[in-house]
């Protein structure tokens, strides 16, 4: 899983901001989707982005699960993140 | 969703007319472009300024000039550039694009490419841009595919070319580019000294948006087109209510408000971008701007003023 080619990521005070340079499309984000999308660009798998949030907040895994798979689904359909190639 | 700029610690995008000389005289250019040169930011002053681009995580950059590919150091700002993770959109005429070059922008994985080419005819686009060579700009475009680079094309309407939007727009999908932009012409710089010889009129407008929207049916999810319907005086009644989220860096160094407007809200050879962001932000909000911008929308004429630098 890593952020397309020509989508660019920065984290801002309110959380981050997601620039889709070729389609010159911006979208927002808050403090915990920020933290999502660094840990992708770091290229964390979808199970070690929820031990990683799990081991840092106080939260129930099955919820955060849901929440992350909820995030990186929404992150999928708008051509922000896309599946690493398997060749 | 529309960003606040005030929540951003730095542009999300620069526009950099890295030089004002040109091969071409376009008589249109809002730049006036020639063989007139402006001074420039030094060697030292340009990496200080590419670090802070670096530092910042500004994502995207597009190098326009003048002509881009005659600056002295166009290809190791590039590179140096896109080895630090910027995105890189270059605006040129194309004539400085061999296979060579062609083959560098893919290597270096350029955003796109960005060329002007003014119709089908070789004679109209020529007109336009006076010294301009139609087969070689068509030539850049050829080889940039041929190396996988998104290769966009700009069209910029006047009243003996407009005609050619629709033939144009075929010829570019057959080419095989990415995208094709175009939108009303802009009454600054040398066109709003040549606007009664080059404006298009309100009936070939009329039609040429309609070809537009045609055109976009026709090749949709084939290939971009993009048309800004607005006019000038419409961006800026816009940018007053929502001012970009990006910089737009003169020659020198200095940093304009917005293209149409002659305000310079600061000096990157002397302030850091940072600085100059701050002051990009209060200067949508100085009263002396927004006064002067609603006179502008009253009287489009002083677009005319638009290259006559004011210091906020």
């Amino acid at each position: 899983m890593k952020l397309k080619d020509f989508v660019k990521f920065r984290k801002e005070k309110f959380g981050g901001v997601i620039f889709d340079t070729l389609r010159e499309k911006v979208f927002i984000t808050n403090e915990t989707g920020s933290e999502v999308l660094e840990l992708i660009e770091k290229n964390y798998s979808v199970e070690k982005i929820i031990d990683y949030m799990e081991e840092n907040y106080d939260v129930e895994k099955e919820e955060l699960k849901e929440e992350i798979e909820k995030f990186i689904l929404i992150l999928k359909e708008n051509s922000i993140i896309e599946d690493e190639d398997k060749n | 969703m529309r960003i606040k700029i005030d929540n951003l610690k730095a542009p999300l995008f620069l526009a950099w007319q890295i030089n004002s000389e040109c091969n071409l005289e376009c008589l249109h250019c809002c730049e006036e472009a020639g063989d007139i040169i402006v001074e420039k930011m030094k060697e030292e002053e340009i990496y200080n300024f590419l670090q802070q681009i670096i530092e910042l995580r500004i994502p995207y950059v597009a190098i326009s000039g003048g002509e881009p590919l005659i600056h002295p150091n166009f290809k190791e700002i590039c590179e140096y550039l896109s080895k630090n993770g910027v995105n890189l959109k270059v605006e040129t005429n194309g004539e400085y694009i061999d296979e060579e070059t062609a083959k560098w922008f893919s290597d270096l994985k350029f955003r796109s490419v960005q060329l002007s080419l003014d119709g089908v005819e070789p004679s109209s686009h020529e007109k336009l841009r006076k010294y301009g060579n139609w087969h070689k700009t068509v030539s850049a475009c050829e080889f940039l595919i041929k190396y996988k680079v998104n290769t966009e094309i700009v069209f910029v309407p006047t009243r003996f070319n407009i005609h050619q939007i629709g033939d144009l727009i075929d010829f570019a999908y057959k080419l095989g580019v990415y995208g094709v932009y175009t939108g009303k012409l802009m009454r600054i710089g040398r066109a709003a000294i040549n606007w009664e010889i080059i404006s298009p009129t309100e009936e070939q407008y009329k039609e040429f948006f309609k070809v537009l929207e045609e055109k976009m049916k026709q090749y949709d999810k084939k290939m971009k087109i993009f048309y800004y319907p607005f006019d000038v005086i419409e961006e800026l009644k816009y940018r007053l209510r929502y001012p970009a989220a990006s910089l737009l860096i003169l020659p020198d160094g200095r940093v304009k408000l917005i293209g149409p407007l002659p305000f310079i809200c600061g000096d990157l050879k002397k302030e850091t971008i940072t600085s100059v962001w701050e002051k990009y932000k209060k200067g949508w909000k100085n009263k002396r701007v927004i006064e002067f911008t609603k006179k502008v929308i009253n009287d489009p004429k002083l677009l005319s003023l638009s290259n006559k630098w004011i210091e906020l």
